[in-house]
């Protein structure tokens, strides 16, 4: 807390001081003098502390920017944590879906933001010219407005957002490279807790969801729902310019390729359906047991960053042991789940 | 002579293709200028901390010998960035070209 030994009313006169005889003086009183008066209207603001209330630090604390169709980060600041939605409706898609994933992360995994410390969560939209993109560079989310053929802005779909944060917990956590299979689950993990946060938002059960990736990202004039398909891989899309979604299913249909880094949002959807297998199964809320043994793999601190989806999957089974038991209906989803997309693993019991 | 960009990774996913015959370009010179400022031995830098759903650029050229060069999204700059958004201006505009005339009967026939 800023202590001031120089009492308001003496900064109060220095500031209105002859500038002829102090030539700094009655500045620097001024600048005290702001800085007084918001310490104050913090201190007026700050809410009384409730018993049960939660600690400083794990509420969100969300700033927009807004690149303005340049490359430039971060951006104008455009929005504030508390500032009321205005005109710009990427702003107001951005702003609430960075409050829902940090719901989610917060309300059922006790996690406080991305870093599990507060971290203050940062995005820019109107990211360069027709850039049909969205990415997390290390600090923040970046969005741009799509090309208005095939794609159109990218915070239409709140499973971006929460796709893009949930690079931002990987990169915190299990820090799965990305590239190869580990980089494919790094995409997947970033899908899964997108879906869950879309699903969180709308209370929707497995059975409710649509599973679907970037759905409303396309424009009207392609031919497909969503970027990807959790439940189905390889059916999202099939489109006469773009192709047919090309994601598998299974092991057996794994693409070796050096694109992508190695393919990583190709087959990502492998993993995809296996957590797909997993929520089906267990029923529900997806984010309730499914998600809780993702999660807990995640922070486990048994993956190696460059873990294979067999590693994966043996640590997802023996998370799902350690916190439901070994021969639990949970346990045993989460290995048949895998043994669904043809990736090898021994049930917990 | 072929001058070819491909871009995969991105949210999306997606590969994409742009090319340019420079040779049949009424500016040909102006390109092997600009091929030949482009840094081919230096890409990629060395490594930077990835940064997930970022395209991944594969530059071409039919030069002799034949250049390569792969590129992280965030190193595409200065010429680099010169170069892949000139093949992509091109190429855009003579696919859109090929496009209307396809559909246009009565259009001249498109040359290249």
């Amino acid at each position: 807390m800023t202590r001031y030994i120089v009492p308001p009313y003496l900064l109060a006169h220095l500031a209105a001081a002859d500038t002829e005889r102090f030539a700094r003086a009655p500045e620097a009183a001024r600048h005290g003098l702001l800085q007084i008066d918001e310490v104050r209207a913090a201190r007026s603001e700050a809410p009384p502390v409730r018993q049960g209330a939660v600690a400083r630090g794990a509420e969100v604390e969300r700033t927009i920017s807004d690149a303005q169709g340049t490359e430039q980060l971060p951006g104008v600041r455009v929005r504030g944590e508390g500032e009321p939605a205005g005109d710009d409706v990427a702003v107001t898609e951005a702003y609430d879906a960075l409050g829902a994933t940090h719901a989610l992360f917060r309300e059922v995994y006790g996690r406080s933001s991305i870093d599990g410390a507060g971290l203050p969560l940062d995005a820019t939209v109107h990211y360069g010219q027709d850039y049909d993109n969205a990415f997390w560079n290390g600090e923040r989310m970046v969005f741009g407005d799509g090309d208005g053929e095939v794609f159109g802005r990218f915070t239409a779909s709140v499973s971006v957002i929460g796709h893009e944060l949930a690079h931002g917990v990987t990169q915190y956590t299990a820090n799965l490279e990305y590239q190869g299979q580990s980089g494919a689950l790094n995409e997947s993990v970033s899908d899964v807790f997108g879906a869950l946060v879309e699903q969180h938002l709308f209370d929707q059960t497995a059975e409710q969801a649509t599973w679907l990736i970037g759905e409303g990202l396309f424009t009207e004039a392609v031919e497909g729902r969503a970027l990807r398909s959790m439940s189905a891989p390889g059916t999202a899309y099939d489109d006469d310019v773009l192709g047919k979604d090309p994601q598998p299913a299974h092991m057996d249909d794994y693409v070796e390729t050096t694109d992508d880094n190695g393919g990583v949002h190709l087959n990502s959807g492998i993993p995809n359906r296996a957590f797909f297998l997993v929520a089906d199964a267990l029923g529900g809320r997806a984010w309730e047991r499914a998600g809780q043994v993702w999660y807990d793999t995640l922070v486990g601190g048994e993956l190696s960053p460059t873990a294979s989806f067999a590693e994966f999957a043996a640590a997802t089974v023996s998370a799902a042991a350690a916190r439901y038991g070994a021969d639990s209906e949970e346990a045993r989803a989460t290995a048949a789940g895998w043994q669904g997309v043809g990736v090898g693993v021994e049930p917990a019991a | 002579m072929m001058v070819t960009v491909q871009r995969s990774g991105g949210f999306a996913g997606l590969t994409r293709t742009w090319q340019v015959d420079v040779a049949a370009e009424p500016d040909t010179e102006s390109w092997l200028v600009l091929l030949d400022l482009v840094p081919w031995s230096e890409a990629p830098a060395p490594t930077q901390p990835v940064q997930p759903d970022r395209f991944v650029w594969v530059i071409s050229a039919e030069t002799s010998p034949a250049k390569k060069a792969k590129l992280p999204e965030q190193q595409v700059t200065g010429p680099w960035r010169e170069l892949v958004d000139r093949v992509r201006e091109v190429s855009d505009a003579e696919r859109a070209g090929e496009r209307g005339a396809a559909h246009d009967p009565t259009a001249p026939g498109h040359g290249a």
